[in-house]
């Protein structure tokens, strides 16, 4: 506790620098003048100051004002030490920025009791004034975090803008961050996917799940996966990250190519409605899930409900955000309400749908994200499959040798390369059967010499896989080589198998056979599936020219 | 992953889900899918929703089923395809002899 005293008159100092010491307080300073007064204070950053009001110079009052000011935010007790005793001027001291005051000749006790009354106060403004700075550096750097995250975030959840044709969407957050997610993404077989969610709770906190999602919804979307698996592997991702309380509703919605081939995936989220041309709501895909996050695995249900839609139908998929809108008298919207906005105007868009939201909140506050999506049932421009395709040709071979074969399958390891590593999604099916047809000719045949007439009957088939182990595990000295060629510019792949056999005798395998035979479609399919299948050198090589 | 399988309440349907690749690895139990407590089924479901994968070999297997069950069972339907799947069963010509929906 540091005091000053300032007095013109050194006998008054002397008297309060005594009792000052009597109290206990030895840390103090003393000036005779105003200057000298406002140089100490600057430099010495004194608790509390003791003023004289008649001083030569600068007078008390005008010193206050100055000490006062330099003061800054954290409170300066002034007590003034005063002979004055006419009421105008002691009101004065208090007007000037003076706390206090005391007449002279001062009482020792009232003063001593005053400097730690106003000692009390000066801790209790340092201590606001610590909290506050603390508060001021907490709320900066939440806001410097927040800007990170939303940067993030207007990245990850950046998608493809194709879907702006055939979806009308909204997402209107209630804070800064959504607890509502809205995702689209086009499939590699020419349809597209999207998908709504609302993560329980709203801001950062709900939203932070977003990320995990939107990245796997793209990823399997570029993929062309089912919707079952999209909602497993969701739920697995988000049973992993969140904390118990909180989860996942979501709505995910694949269109086909044809674009009204439909199917749906409902977990938690209010019914998708179809809505006919002449506003009638036709059907609700309600909700037949468990929102995701929840369930363990083994207990995760992911049947999908399927159905074709007409031309012209809308989907119409929204979160609770809009259902749950309350006037100021706390009537709420409701599902039927939100269905009468529809069917009063059968074409109504979002941005009408967000007026009408609006004049029904008449003013009150908005308390969830709301997000809605209409999609209305069209021909679907082809999307191209190979939209991020390498445009570097490349050359793989895989020469794979007996003890590899015995152990696993290369196929789906060489369709993985190919997809992922040139940007194919789309083709890993149609791959995956060409490649497969042609090793396990080139193994059966070329390799084992096994005998395709066995498949006949049911029985036969299980022999010929089970004389297809026997044969295989002793098989030594041969190779399959497999080698695919990436032509960019011809947005073709050549595929080629080479066995190490006697050679077989391909005629006979290629032979179209009716549609009873449990064997012999393999190399039909394939010719189906490529551009070119020729055979060469006693069948041992086999070259194939798909076309992507 | 393999298959799994589910029986309708009076047990007259049953429904083979298959797993995502669908080829002569599961030969052996695919086989016993639909010939193992199967006497009350009179219809059969294989419901391809998650099957990426197929070939030949997947075909004869759905081929031979049909021939084994002839007399007991007379609906056969495939369901759910993801659409590169409904490419080779259309290819196959498949709809002549299942139900693909």
């Amino acid at each position: 506790m540091r005091i000053l005293v300032v007095d013109d008159d050194s006998l008054n100092r002397f008297l309060l620098m005594h009792m000052l010491e009597q109290q206990g307080y030895t840390d103090t300073l003393e000036a005779a003048d105003g200057i000298t007064a406002i140089k100490l204070a600057e430099q010495f950053q004194p608790d509390l100051i003791l003023l004289d009001v008649i001083m030569p110079g600068m007078d008390g009052y005008e010193v206050a004002k100055i000490l006062k000011h330099e003061a800054g935010d954290i409170y300066l007790p002034i007590i003034f030490i005063t002979g004055l005793d006419n009421e105008s001027a002691l009101v004065k001291c208090l007007e000037v920025g003076g706390d206090d005051f005391v007449a002279k000749p001062f009482d020792k006790v009232v003063l001593s009791a005053k400097i730690r009354a106003h000692a009390r106060t000066r801790q209790l403004s340092r201590k606001a004034y610590e909290q506050n700075k603390q508060l001021t550096f907490y709320q900066n750097a939440i806001e410097r975090e927040h800007q990170i995250v939303e940067h993030i975030f207007s990245n990850a959840l950046a998608t493809d803008e194709f879907y702006t044709d055939y979806i009308d969407h909204c997402l209107e957050p209630a804070t800064d961050f959504n607890g509502d997610l809205f995702l689209a993404c086009a499939s590699p077989t020419g349809g597209f996917y999207f998908l709504i969610g609302d993560f329980t709770g709203h801001g950062l906190a709900s939203a932070i799940g977003a990320i995990p999602v939107s990245q796997a919804f793209q990823a399997m979307s570029r993929k062309g996966l089912s919707l079952m698996e999209m909602a497993e592997t969701i739920n697995k991702i988000l049973l992993s990250l969140l904390p118990d309380e909180m989860f996942f509703a979501a709505l995910i919605v694949e269109v086909s190519c044809t674009g009204k081939h439909i199917d749906v995936w409902n977990g938690g989220m209010p019914a998708l409605l179809l809505q006919d041309t002449n506003g009638d709501i036709v059907n609700r895909y309600e909700s037949r899930h468990m929102a995701l996050g929840i369930l363990e695995v083994h207990e995760f249900e992911s049947e999908v409900e399927r159905s074709e839609i007409s031309y012209g139908q809308r989907l119409i998929g929204f979160s609770d955000g809009i259902v749950e809108l309350q006037t100021p008298s706390g009537e709420m919207l409701g599902e039927s309400g939100f269905e009468t906005w529809l069917v009063e105007k059968p074409g109504i868009d979002i941005k009408e749908l967000l007026t009408k939201a609006d004049c029904f909140l008449a003013g009150e506050e908005r308390k969830d994200d709301v997000t809605m999506v209409i999609y209305t049932s069209q021909m679907l421009e082809p999307v191209t499959r190979v939209a991020d395709e390498s445009k570097l040709p490349i050359k793989i071979t895989s020469k794979i040798p007996p003890e590899y074969m015995k152990i696993s399958d290369p196929i789906i390891e060489l369709v993985n390369i190919v997809t992922n590593e040139l940007g194919l999604f789309g083709i890993h099916s149609e791959l995956f059967t060409i490649l497969s047809e042609l090793y396990n000719n080139a193994l059966e045949h070329g390799l084992l010499n096994l005998d395709s007439s066995l498949k006949q009957s049911e029985d036969g088939f299980l022999e010929y896989y089970s004389l297809r182990e026997q044969k295989l595990a002793s098989l030594e000295n041969a190779f399959i080589e497999i080698t695919i060629e990436y032509f960019p510019e011809h947005k073709k792949l050549g595929l080629q198998i080479v066995d190490s056999g006697k050679g077989f005798d391909h005629a006979k395998t290629t032979e179209v056979t009716s549609v009873e035979n449990a064997y012999g479609r393999g190399i039909s399919l394939v010719k189906e599936l490529c551009e070119s299948v020729k055979y060469s050198n006693h069948g041992n090589t086999v070259d194939v020219m798909f076309a992507l | 992953m393999s298959l799994e399988r589910e029986f309708s309440e009076d047990k007259k349907q049953l429904t083979i889900m298959m797993s995502e690749r669908f080829d002569f690895s599961l030969v052996q139990e695919f086989r016993s899918a639909y010939s193992n407590d199967t006497d009350t089924v009179n219809a059969i479901v294989v419901d391809l929703q998650v099957t990426e994968y197929m070939d030949s070999s997947a075909l004869g297997m759905l081929l031979n089923m049909q021939k084994v069950l002839d007399k007991q069972v007379s609906s056969y339907k495939i369901t759910n395809c993801r659409p590169q799947v409904l490419k080779i069963l259309r290819i196959a010509r498949f709809s002549k002899k299942f139900n693909i929906c």
